[in-house]
């Protein structure tokens, strides 16, 4: 049915005469593909599914819940600002320049991916805690890291920049320097040429990064616990309402949480989606 | 004008030896040689895109060595185009006109010029993608054009386009150059190109410049081996040195047209060879020979000549090869005009 064309003369176009089905393969790939899919659908869809819609709106009522799940929103959105404004221009320098120690600070960039977050949550704290010098430092000017929208913000750039970095690093790399050149040569400086040639040609990866970015710390739970337990984001109190009152209490939560962020996305990956260029 | 002075290049595995260059104002000069032999390196290092080891790079007086691309006032066509797919030929043409100082109406008036000379008006609104190669070479011509640039380098204008367009591309270039009195500098590696089209140029081989000088002193007197076979010299050979206007060619005795001191190579074009089976050639150097090969060329054949211990390569005619029944193991002679020897 794929290859209506094919049907009457199988015979002259399938280079392999004894394999009857083609289509084997792809059945074959498509079963394989099934339980993933299932594996994931399965628990989310439940989840979503159990609560009842009256408990599902009086947790929107609870002046917590919203204020977590705000949280969780601005902080996520507020580490992709940052990752973004600082993650753009490494990922320019490591896409465009060798240098003596490029694979080391390439793999510096991958670690907070592979690091368990709770490690991650102890490396901040052992910086910027209270005892630490830093932390006290930081502390006489005001700042303040350990329990802080601060403290939040600064773990989830730790565990989503790495994303936003290497996928923009990947859409850089796809731009031909062969047309940053040809733009120096009619007269735009490099400042120019990265705005008119470069960035154009790259932002659609550096909303799908953003979006990765997004997506990583709005789920990040292990390293905010511990650099903050309040004030609490949503899979804090997901969590909270999970060991104090059960499962049906947090599932609500999680809810809302998973409806927030399928939206962002579906929003995101419309917005960039890639323009035919006829 | 541009003044190259001992130009040296270092990459790894390739280096740019001292070039010495002059290319004068409303020159089409070509930078002739093989692929790989550094010229597009040196067209690069000429436009500032490739950092330089040493050595000079004056325009107009100017010393631009230091100079990013962007200030240096010289305009690049590359080989691949390299048009900006994000914007439309009309985009992409105006591209750097607001970084010169071109008054408004120069600029219209230099666009429609362009788009008029270079047929683009039913193309403005298309994205290079949808381009063939043709047009986009003259959407990548137009927008470097519309700047005035102080010197233009093409590099390898015509390798991209196939036969037909080559002719056209030549043609346009050649009028573009007469009318706007520009200079050109073009890397190419096909002669016959540039013999239609430039008027000076240098030979690079292996990271040299072996010769410079006008086209036709290229053509005629290459000074070494390796430009008479760039040239179309097939018949190159090492002769002993003799007194005055005759040499020993492998103990064939030639006659030359003038007398020469301390040359060692003596060539000559295949197309010089006359076909002469009946011995009805007058005048010097005439000999019997075997013919040991022909190679059907289309309109015409490499025939491959043993006179003694001598093997000469000769073009000859579709037609005076069939009149004369020539076949591998024929006997034949040839002659060789005097004039038509060169020596270095």
């Amino acid at each position: 049915m794929a290859y209506p064309d094919q049907a009457g003369d199988k015979a002259i176009l399938n280079p392999f005469p004894k394999v009857k089905r083609p289509d084997l393969f792809w059945h074959c790939f498509v079963l394989l593909s099934l339980p993933l899919i299932f594996l994931i659908i399965a628990p989310l869809g439940k989840m979503m599914l159990m609560p009842e819609f009256s408990d599902l709106m009086a947790a929107l009522k609870e002046r917590v819940v919203l204020e977590a799940l705000g949280r969780s929103l601005f902080t996520a959105l507020a580490a992709t600002a940052v990752a973004m404004v600082f993650g753009t221009p490494l990922a320019y320098i490591m896409a465009r320049k060798n240098f003596f120690g490029k694979k080391v600070v390439e793999g510096l960039i991958d670690l907070p991916i592979m690091i368990p977050h709770p490690v991650i949550g102890i490396a901040i704290l052992s910086l910027f805690g209270r005892n630490a010098i830093l932390g006290r430092m930081l502390d006489q000017v005001g700042i303040e890291i350990m329990g802080s929208l601060t403290g939040i913000v600064m773990v989830l750039v730790f565990v989503g920049a790495p994303f936003y970095v290497n996928t923009v690093k990947a859409g850089f790399e796809s731009v031909p320097i062969r047309l940053e050149k040809a733009s120096r040569t009619l007269g735009a400086g490099m400042t120019s040429t990265f705005f008119r040639v470069t960035f154009p040609m790259v932002w659609r990866n550096m909303v799908l990064g953003a979006v990765m970015c997004t997506a990583r710390a709005i789920s990040e739970f292990g390293a905010v616990i511990i650099v903050a337990y309040h004030p609490m984001t949503a899979p804090v109190l997901i969590y909270e309402r999970f060991t104090a009152y059960g499962l049906k209490y947090s599932q609500c939560v999680a809810f809302w949480l998973i409806a927030i962020s399928l939206v962002l996305f579906v929003m995101m990956r419309l917005f960039s989606r890639q323009r035919r260029i006829q | 004008m541009i003044e190259v002075t001992d130009l040296t290049i270092h990459l790894p595995g390739f280096s740019l030896k001292s070039a010495n260059l002059r290319v004068e104002d409303h020159d089409f000069f070509a930078l002739i040689g093989p692929t790989g032999s550094g010229k597009s390196l040196l067209l690069e290092a000429i436009m500032g895109l490739l950092p330089v080891d040493n050595g000079t790079i004056l325009l107009n007086g100017r010393d631009i060595t230091a100079i990013p691309p962007e200030e240096r006032g010289l305009g690049i066509v590359y080989q691949d185009y390299a048009l900006f797919p994000h914007l439309d030929v009309k985009a992409n043409i105006l591209f750097g006109v607001r970084y010169h100082s071109i008054p408004e109406k120069e600029s219209q008036e230099r666009f429609r010029f362009l788009v008029d000379t270079m047929n683009l008006s039913h193309l403005l609104t298309r994205h290079p993608m949808t381009l063939s190669g043709g047009e986009k070479q003259r959407v990548a011509l137009s927008r470097a054009l519309i700047l005035n640039p102080g010197v233009l380098l093409l590099d390898e204008p015509l390798s991209a386009l196939d036969p037909m367009l080559q002719d056209d591309l030549k043609n346009l270039l050649k009028s573009l150059h007469q009318e706007l009195g520009a200079t050109f500098v073009m890397v190419s590696h096909d002669f016959s190109d540039v013999l239609f089209l430039a008027n000076r140029g240098a030979i690079i081989h292996k990271g040299e410049i072996k010769q410079t000088g006008t086209i036709q002193e290229l053509f005629e007197q290459p000074g070494s081996p390796f430009a008479a076979q760039f040239v179309g010299m097939k018949n190159v050979f090492p002769i002993t040195p003799c007194n005055g206007a005759s040499v020993t060619l492998n103990g064939l005795d030639i006659q030359l047209g003038h007398p020469v001191m301390d040359h060692d190579h003596l060539a000559l074009r295949p197309e010089e060879i006359v076909c002469d089976p009946h011995g009805r050639a007058t005048g010097a150097n005439r000999f019997p020979g075997t013919i040991q090969k022909l190679v059907n060329r289309g309109f015409y054949y490499d025939v491959f000549i043993q006179v003694q211990e001598v093997e000469f390569m000769a073009q000859w005619t579709r037609r005076e090869v069939v009149k004369n029944r020539l076949e591998p193991g024929s006997e034949t002679r040839i002659a060789i005009p005097r004039n038509s020897l060169h020596t270095f």
